[in-house]
């Protein structure tokens, strides 16, 4: 389970989280959208610490983490939030001087101290599970967006976080390479796995959500299932920002 | 060119050779191997947040890269005996050059490292890896592609460098070639043919520095 409380984020004097609250029960999946600018990225982020929180708290399983007049938080927390939090990047981010199988083993070997074989093992189911076996001995440059994506989730699953964090993972890719990486997601999700995902995807995210929640200006504005949030918004700024993403879409 | 000429050329040929082998390149590639040590530990203090350290390196790197390399050399091998510590020649010549390939390598290694995007950081952030970790598995792997051009090019300059060690006795192949020019009387020759010895070595260090360079290209970077 995920429980972020008044959670606050300023750069410099630019405040772009101004008290989040949100829980998510385990297995379940987050969807977060909204405006360009309106802090979703910052907010994943905060979860596994690549932005350190001004103030607030976060609960993750039984690690818990207090910002509020932390001047810096202990190394050995942000390690023990990174081992139960995996990352998918908008722009992939694989290590390129790696095969894509040494790229799902890496985390393994060098986090985990996992033995070879069994990394090895492990990562290629993973890299089975999101269809790529064939691949394993490729490296990251000679694969499709689509392809890296998919790695990349891989790679992120390896390492057995108890959430999944996405910025965007399908916001790089050509049309028609998009649908490959949703069905991987969409496939985790009916597995089980606890999901966060940042997207643009409003289809999908109706598909996927258990919760979505609805980012403006740092707060978060709307949450609620898909229903609530994507069929009867509250507020008008809500509104506003729906039609105007179906307006594009149309 | 009369018999005499070709005749010393050819005589000459062969201990030229030996000093280059002998000497000019085990000098050349211990102070490299230190040197690029050095380097490697001063990019890090110097990219990391410790404050006194941090001064210390870039004071060194201020200093080495300010001074002639003659001098320094000068003040290890001539200089430092007036305070007791004396040095063999070729000690001496491994100190001043590899503080001296430190010093400039040191750059290039940091510049190799800010090169690498800052999602290669995230990335091993995000699957749990410490900083060490990060920079040993993703971030140095990659930085070492960038720097191999630029670090080939030290050492092909390092071992012509080296010619200046024949200042402070060490009789490697450039003092060689003095050697035999007091014997043969021959400066346009001896230095001419000593010439050629250095081309031949960098030519053959450019075309390793093409192979390694093919080597690390099995990955496009990113
Ligand atoms: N490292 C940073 N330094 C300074 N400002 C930042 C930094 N990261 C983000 N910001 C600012 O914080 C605000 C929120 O950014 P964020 O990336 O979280 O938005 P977003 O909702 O993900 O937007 P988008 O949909 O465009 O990705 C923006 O105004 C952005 O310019
Ligand atoms: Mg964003």
């Amino acid at each position: 389970m995920i429980e972020i409380h008044d959670l606050h984020k300023s750069f410099g004097s630019l405040e772009v989280l101004k008290g989040i609250n949100l829980k998510l029960e385990h297995g379940k999946v987050l969807v977060i959208i909204g405006p360009s600018g309106s802090g979703k990225t910052t907010l994943l982020r905060c979860f596994n610490l690549l932005e350190v929180p001004n103030r607030g708290s976060i609960v993750l399983g039984d690690t818990k983490l207090d910002f509020t007049n932390v001047k810096k938080v202990p190394q050995k927390s942000v390690l023990e939030l990174r081992r139960k939090t995996g990352m998918v990047f908008q722009s992939y981010n694989l290590f390129p001087h790696m095969t894509v199988l040494g790229n799902v083993m890496e985390g393994q070997i060098t986090v985990q101290k996992l033995p070879k074989e069994d990394a090895r093992k492990r990562a290629l189911a993973l890299l089975e599970k999101v269809g790529l076996s064939e691949k394993a001995d490729s490296y990251p440059h000679q694969l499709s967006g689509g392809q890296q994506q998919r790695v990349g989730i891989a790679r992120a699953m390896a390492v057995e976080p108890e959430v999944l964090l996405f910025d965007e993972p399908t916001s790089a890719l050509d049309p028609e390479l998009v649908g490959e990486v949703l069905k991987v997601i969409k496939q985790l999700a009916a597995e089980g796995m606890t999901m966060v995902i940042v997207t643009h995807e409003m289809k999908f995210a109706a598909d996927v959500a258990d919760t979505i929640i609805l980012m403006d200006n740092g707060h978060i504005l709307e949450q609620g299932t898909p229903q609530e949030v994507l069929v009867h918004p509250k507020s008008p700024r809500a509104l506003q920002f729906l039609n105007r993403l179906s307006g594009e879409a149309e | 060119m009369d018999d005499r000429k070709i005749q010393i050329l050819i005589d000459t040929l062969l201990p030229l050779l030996k000093a280059g082998v002998a000497f000019t390149i085990p000098l050349t590639l211990v102070s490299f191997a230190i040197g690029l040590l050095l380097a490697v530990l001063t990019a890090l203090v110097r990219l990391s947040s410790w404050r006194i350290p941090k001064l210390i390196a870039g004071f060194y790197v201020w200093v080495i890269r300010g001074t002639p390399l003659l001098v320094q050399l000068f003040i290890i091998f001539y200089g430092l005996p007036a305070v007791g510590i004396i040095l063999q020649p070729f000690t001496a010549a491994v100190i001043g050059f590899s503080l001296s390939v430190g010093a400039y390598s040191s750059e290039i290694v940091r510049a190799a490292i800010i090169s690498i995007h800052k999602g290669q950081w995230e990335a091993a952030f995000s699957v749990g890896m410490t900083r060490g970790q990060a920079l040993r598995r993703v971030i140095l792997p990659q930085a070492t592609r960038v720097s191999i051009p630029p670090l080939a090019n030290s050492f092909i300059s390092l071992v012509k460098d080296t010619s200046l060690a024949a200042t402070i006795t060490y009789v490697e192949m450039f003092r060689t070639s003095q050697q035999v020019v007091a014997t043969t009387y021959e400066p346009l020759l001896i230095y001419s043919e000593v010439g050629v010895i250095y081309l031949l070595f960098s030519t053959v260090l450019s075309t390793l520095q093409n192979y390694l360079e093919k080597r690390f290209d099995r990955y496009s970077a990113s």
